[in-house]
């Protein structure tokens, strides 16, 4: 690999989606990512994302819970400039691999933890599922649903925060460590993933009547930009008339053969913009979608289809910028997968393979660390990889 | 102790929220960042969520229009580390500060533009705005359960927005990790569309086209993927159950007094509880309308089934004000002169051994622009003289604006 990250080993204990995807991320940006997983594998190769968030990495087995099986981790530790693991808090530390006892070993190595809630949090010790996190953190009432009450959420808001933390903590701590030698914990969790969303609509100003001070609006339902939502012909679905810093040659109501609004009206009077909604509505409907995106695009009027996360895979951008890549999958063959989200220059992000079979670098990886063949076998008889 | 990218000199010409909550967070992390604000004001200044992405830096508002303003600007970057910003394609050019421009007077500089649609393509001439990209990424779809006969549904996270910031922070601080190796700077760019595209990254098609398997859909009523992890409606208050281990199904059916769904083998598997929503689904739903989240959260606490009340945090408040989250440094308070005493989220994330972040409120217009100036080579005479000419502004004591609000 010859990305930024060159050079640079990851050890990835993690499992569930936040360090996975976070060391995905690393990967594809260079880094030579070691997958440790237990006996059995991660359980988590079950899950839908698994072809992809543990792509670009090999793999080896490790039970860290014998003696030979941890030597052979601390061999690997000293080989590593990063280690990520998702644990709850206190697994590391039973298996005698927390924290300080592994900085006082490798005082280089950054250790990454992101764990469901930060340390020390009253519900440190809680599970830790995404759809837990999302209940718990407020961010399920936070949308709400097309009934009173929250909605769960499809999109796993508090792992999809998380991880871009993960990557960007142990990015910063690299850069830290050019300038002190020393690595760092590094800890993030879930909890702070969905913070992290929460930039648009939760803050507290003393002062409501400053400018500026504005917080978005929580309007039922769901949002800001619902409104902006129209169903076309054939139970398809489009955003439209949304702002993109284009400007337009003509108003979305004369392609859709309306009259225009009056434009003070419309500012002042709530009934006669319902109405003037209404009717939008009442035109969308009876048309084409595709034919209607062609024109607002031409027109310079701001929309976009809804997709299905399926039907996104056709819409042109993203082949145009290279964002699918097709990978070999061990267990479901060729795939169109997303690729890394960052492109640099010169030193490009790339795919580095499909994921890894379970245990599919065991050997190779110890026999650099140089266990010898006789070595691996009684590892291999004892369960060890 | 500093942040981690103490010593980091950004420049931050974004607008909006997608341009500039990435500087936020190299802020956050330690970095120095100077926002490079048009005259007239950020275009989300007024009528959006600015205080969202601003905190922490210095603001020197410029003329972008005038070659003096444009000098400025190059100047500055002979300084920093990193130049930042969200222009639309071709925009950074007119204004004298594209990647060439820029690298003519500073060569090992990580030049990081993020746009809308990418930057290639037939839309990639075009700027946007987050719910476009919750559109076509599918997260609209999913979210209001299309599937179903739902409307689709806007997530007011602002998810595309942020997440473009964040795969911006990994491009920039790749690079200046790779600077700091090589002496090498670089171009990066991110968008919209590539961040917002890992909210999906799980979704992926076999060799046929089709969709690859084992992705579960919402129901209907928004509750979740399947009768061992969904939300339940309870006496009081709404709880999120997570049975995803048999024991734990077998568990849950029997707290709530349905053991014989928990004995039930075409059950035993997430699929099989997946398959039987139209079944199992109402008779658990029942159950679970016998007693509120609270008493429900204890049962199932004791019985050993991951399950937690969804709270309604009032829009932050409770979390703001909460006193675990305020201890551990989870928010961050700070004073505005005008908006009075401020409260957002603070450490997202904390280092052993840098120091945790430093946090100050979002500048006013302008309000940096002397010291920033002065600091960096230009006489108080010289600074006088650019402001006079409107090519720089100054907020005023008592009237930062350049106009009345």
């Amino acid at each position: 690999m010859s990305g930024p990250l060159a050079g640079v080993r990851i050890l990835d204990l993690s499992w569930g989606v936040a360090g996975p995807l976070g060391v995905l991320m690393l990967a594809e940006q260079g880094a030579d990512v070691i997958k440790v997983e237990p006996p059995g594998g991660d359980p988590f190769r079950d899950a839908p994302g698994s072809p992809v968030w543990h792509r670009s990495r090999r793999s080896v087995v490790l039970d860290l819970k014998q003696e030979e099986g941890k030597e052979a981790f601390l061999k690997l530790c000293a080989t590593a400039d990063v280690l990520v693991e998702a644990f709850s808090p206190g697994t590391m530390a039973a298996l005698g691999l927390s924290y300080d006892e592994l900085a006082a070993k490798f005082p280089r190595l950054i250790y990454a933890s992101v764990p469901a809630y930060p340390e020390g949090h009253r519900n440190a010790s809680r599970p830790g599922w995404d759809a837990l996190v999302q209940a718990r953190s407020g961010a399920q009432y936070e949308q709400p649903a097309w009934r009173p009450g929250p909605a769960h959420l499809h999109m796993q808001i508090p792992s999809m925060g998380a991880c871009f933390l993960l990557a960007s903590g142990v990015l910063a701590a690299l850069h830290a460590r050019e300038n002190t030698g020393r690595g760092q914990h590094v800890a993030t969790s879930l909890y702070q993933g969905v913070l992290a969303y929460t930039t648009m609509i939760w803050q507290d100003v003393e002062n409501l009547n400053a400018p500026d001070s504005l917080v978005m609006a929580k309007t039922y339902p769901p949002g800001v930009h619902q409104v902006s939502i129209y169903e076309c012909a054939n139970g398809e679905w489009m955003h439209a008339g949304v702002t993109v810093g284009r400007e337009a040659t003509c108003t979305m109501e004369s392609i859709l053969g309306i009259e225009d609004p009056d434009p003070a009206r419309i500012m002042t009077d709530l009934a006669y913009r319902a109405e003037h909604g209404q009717r939008l509505r009442a035109a969308f409907i009876t048309r084409d979608r595709a034919d209607l995106v062609e024109q607002f695009f031409e027109a310079g009027i701001g929309c976009d289809p809804i997709l299905s996360p399926t039907q996104a895979f056709d819409y042109p951008q993203l082949r145009s910028n290279n964002m699918i890549v097709e990978v070999d999958d061990p267990e479901f063959g060729l795939m169109s997968q997303y690729g890394p989200p960052a492109v640099l220059s010169r030193t490009p992000s790339e795919v580095a393979g499909p994921r890894p079979v379970t245990g599919q670098h065991s050997r190779s990886i110890l026999a650099e660390l140089g266990y010898d063949d006789a070595a691996l076998d009684r590892l291999a008889a004892s369960g060890v990889i | 102790m500093p942040g981690p990218l103490e010593g980091v000199l950004v420049l931050d010409l974004g607008q909006f929220l997608a341009g500039p909550y990435a500087p936020m967070i190299l802020s956050d992390l330690g970095a120095e960042v100077i926002k490079i604000e048009p005259t007239r004001g950020d275009s989300m200044r007024y009528g959006a969520p600015f205080i969202g992405c601003q905190r922490g830096k210095q603001d020197l508002a410029l003329d972008l229009k005038r070659p003096e303003a444009q000098e400025i600007v190059l100047k500055l970057a002979e300084r920093a580390d990193v130049l930042h910003h969200n222009m639309t394609k071709g925009t950074a050019t007119r204004l004298g500060v594209d990647y060439h421009q820029v690298t003519a007077r500073n060569p090992e500089i990580v030049y990081c533009n993020t746009y809308a649609y990418g930057y290639d393509g037939p839309m990639s001439i075009s700027g946007g705005i987050d719910p476009l990209y919750q559109a076509v990424l599918g997260l609209e779809y999913e979210a209001g359960a299309v599937d179903q006969g739902n409307p689709p549904m806007y997530l007011r996270f602002g998810m595309a927005d942020t997440a473009n910031a964040f795969a911006s922070v990994l491009g920039v601080l790749s690079a200046l990790y790779h600077r700091k190796v090589t002496g090498q700077g670089q171009d990066v760019w991110t968008s919209l569309l590539n961040g917002g595209a890992m909210f999906v990254s799980e979704v992926a098609l076999l060799a046929d086209g089709s969709p690859a398997p084992r992705r579960p859909s919402m129901d209907k009523e928004l509750t979740g993927l399947s009768p061992c992890y969904r939300l339940y409606r309870t006496q009081e208050g709404w709880i999120q159950v997570a049975a995803t281990t048999q024991a734990q199904w077998a568990a849950l059916c029997a707290t709530v007094g349905r053991p014989e769904l928990g004995a039930d083998t075409a059950l035993a598997t997430f699929d099989g509880r997946v398959a039987a929503r139209a079944t199992v689904d109402p008779v658990l739903e029942m159950a679970f309308e016998a007693r509120t989240a609270q008493v429900w959260q204890a049962l199932l606490d004791g019985a050993g089934v991951p399950a937690e009340i969804a709270v309604d945090t009032r829009g932050g408040e409770t979390v703001l004000h909460d006193a675990d989250n305020r201890a551990l440094g989870l928010t961050a308070s700070y004073d505005h002169p005008m908006m009075g005493h401020m409260t957002q989220f603070g450490n997202l994330i904390d280092f052993s051994d840098s120091g945790p972040g430093t946090y100050g409120p979002p500048p006013l217009l302008g309000e940096h622009s002397r010291s920033v100036l002065t600091r960096f080579g230009w006489s108080e005479g010289e600074v006088d003289d650019l402001i006079e000419r409107g090519i720089v502004y100054q907020a005023a004591e008592g009237t930062p604006y350049p106009w009345p609000i």
